[in-house]
């Protein structure tokens, strides 16, 4: 009963240990609030913000922004990565393309595609995709690849054709590495977002930590970052996490706990 | 005297490798007939496997050809089921689920359907595991939902890879008592790839020894089934006819050693 408590309250474990070692180096240096903010201070601009009715926006418009923009690159990285993963002719014309274009980051194309796309929706969308689309391709790509041949086979002799085969062998076996691709998908396309926001958005996280940066603001910055941790964490537990315990995990493909 | 059911003639496999081509079999030629269970042993590396395959249709033979019903194979199909010796259930897909998924792809209707799989599991000693996924099974079991899923499909031909090697002695015993009394009670034409001289003389209605790699077939004994002797254990070994087939492939057996 105990340990089960224990073992539900873990995660939150890491969070309280930062939490104390912040604490307790801002009470022992007393660094300037713009360099270090204390732990009240971050909470009181928080709550400002929450009040002041900015946050709700800026949350709404960059998970807007996220979503549309992993949408559009997991289903093209999906789409992409299914169509190499299972011809190869396609996958070795591909390959060298996507090591090219995945070097550079969106931050290179960013005054091209300003010039393109002008400053908005789309440009997120793009700088997102930018990132999203490699991540989830090249795990699709390598997922299919790693699904045992034999298995396929076993579905050939009981008369299945090409499009049984994916369905019921591919697709699920590849879905472990799908999965964890959509994972560290979601993870940059955080980043890309924040980067696209900085410069081109009135509105969203990015902005806001951007407005905290101009005016030294350091709890805003924190507070900022604080957050997008958070939504992170909720969204990998509330939609990625319950996804995997009812398919990679029920059947047996990844351990959640191994060792326990 | 029944119809020949599959025709192995003047079959060769060379696989490529980076440094040249290996040689897998040696010449063989094979003919298996309608209802027969044919059983073959052979050291390993020899060749089973290939010529399993080659039947199966995965494999394209460098050399020679298979027929199937007279016909050229060139590509696995429903009339040839395989239980493969990596054991190719889906870990996706529930006990049910997998025994029946031969019917869902030939769209036999629902209840049809059920009633083969229920028979099955029945037959198979799966009862209660219907709605477990295959890493909730012993190994034993596994095999079970393996050699259950074949036969559901109800396909002509069944080739079988040493389906019983993982499991435990004492389960085998049934396994292979029971696989006896499905291959007598429907007829079908078997073809089973075994390590064990017991198992082979025990299922076959005749047996194969091959020599070791490259292999090619180098004696057939025809396994006579009347009276005792019959597929199960009490009577096989009790049968002096029985224990000296069994001998005589042991010692043919023991020549390959590699
Ligand atoms: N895909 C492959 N590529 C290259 N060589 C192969 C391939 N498959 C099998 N071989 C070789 O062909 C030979 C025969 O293999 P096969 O799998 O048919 O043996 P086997 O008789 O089934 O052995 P075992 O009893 O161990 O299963 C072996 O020497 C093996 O190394
Ligand atoms: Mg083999």
């Amino acid at each position: 009963m105990i340990g089960r408590l224990v073992w539900r309250l873990l995660p939150a474990a890491p969070a309280l240990v930062v939490l104390a070692a912040w604490f307790v180096y801002w009470t022992i240096v007393q660094p300037p609030p713009s360099v270090i903010p204390s732990i009240p201070d971050v909470v009181r601009t928080g709550i400002e913000l929450a009040i002041g009715g900015r946050l709700l926006g800026d949350i709404v418009s960059s998970m807007g922004r996220l979503l549309g923009g992993v949408a559009v690159g997991v289903a093209t990285g999906l789409i992409a990565g299914f169509i190499a993963g299972l011809c190869r002719p396609i996958a070795t014309f591909l390959n060298p393309l996507v090591v090219f274009f995945n070097a550079i980051s969106g931050i290179v194309w960013l005054p091209l595609v300003i010039g393109w796309l002008g400053i908005g929706h789309a440009l997120a969308t793009f700088l997102i995709w930018n990132t999203v689309f490699f991540i989830v391709f090249q795990n699709t790509v390598l997922g299919i690849q790693l699904v045992p041949e034999v298995l396929e086979h076993g579905v050939r002799a009981l008369g299945g054709g090409r499009w049984e085969t994916i369905r019921s062998v591919t697709l699920p076996g590849a879905l472990p590495y799908i999965l964890s691709g959509v994972r560290s998908g979601l993870g940059f396309g955080w980043r890309a977002l924040i980067a696209a926001e900085l410069v081109g958005a009135t509105t969203g996280l990015g902005q806001l930590i951007f407005s905290g940066s101009e005016y030294h603001r350091a709890d805003i910055i924190i507070f900022g970052a604080l957050l997008i941790g958070a939504i992170a964490m909720v969204m990998d537990r509330w939609l990625l996490a319950p996804i995997e315990r009812r398919t990679v995990v029920r059947w047996g493909l990844v351990a959640t706990s191994r060792g326990r | 005297m029944s119809a020949d059911k599959i025709v192995v003639s003047g079959f060769r496999h060379f696989f490529q490798s980076d440094s040249g081509p290996v040689q897998a079999t040696g010449q063989i030629d094979l003919t298996i007939r309608e209802g027969e269970v044919v059983t073959l042993v052979g050291p390993s590396g020899c060749g089973k496997t290939t010529l399993l395959k080659a039947i199966a249709g995965f494999i394209a033979p460098t050399e020679g050809e298979i027929r199937c019903d007279g016909r050229l194979v060139r590509a696995p199909g429903r009339d040839r089921g395989v239980v493969f010796q990596e054991l190719a259930i889906l870990p996706w897909r529930t006990v049910r689920r997998n025994i029946a998924h031969g019917l869902e792809i030939a769209r036999v209707a629902k209840a049809e359907r059920d009633k083969t799989v229920e028979r099955l599991i029945g037959l198979m000693g799966l009862v209660g595991f219907e709605d477990r996924y295959p890493h909730e099974l012993s190994g034993g079991m596994r095999q079970r939902v393996a050699v259950a899923r074949t036969w559901a499909a109800d396909p002509d031909v069944i080739l079988m890879d040493e389906p019983f090697a993982a499991v435990d002695a004492m389960t085998r015993l049934t396994l292979q008592e029971e696989l006896g009394r499905l291959c007598a009670t429907t007829r079908k034409t078997v073809f089973f790839i075994t390590h064990s001289v017991e198992e082979a003389v025990f299922l076959g209605d005749r047996v194969l020894v091959m020599t070791r790699r490259p292999g090619t077939i180098k004696a057939t004994l025809d396994v006579p089934r009347h009276g005792k002797g019959g597929r199960d254990w009490d009577s096989f070994t009790g049968d002096p006819e029985m224990r000296a087939i069994s001998e005589q492939v042991m010692h043919l057996v023991h020549a390959e050693r590699v």
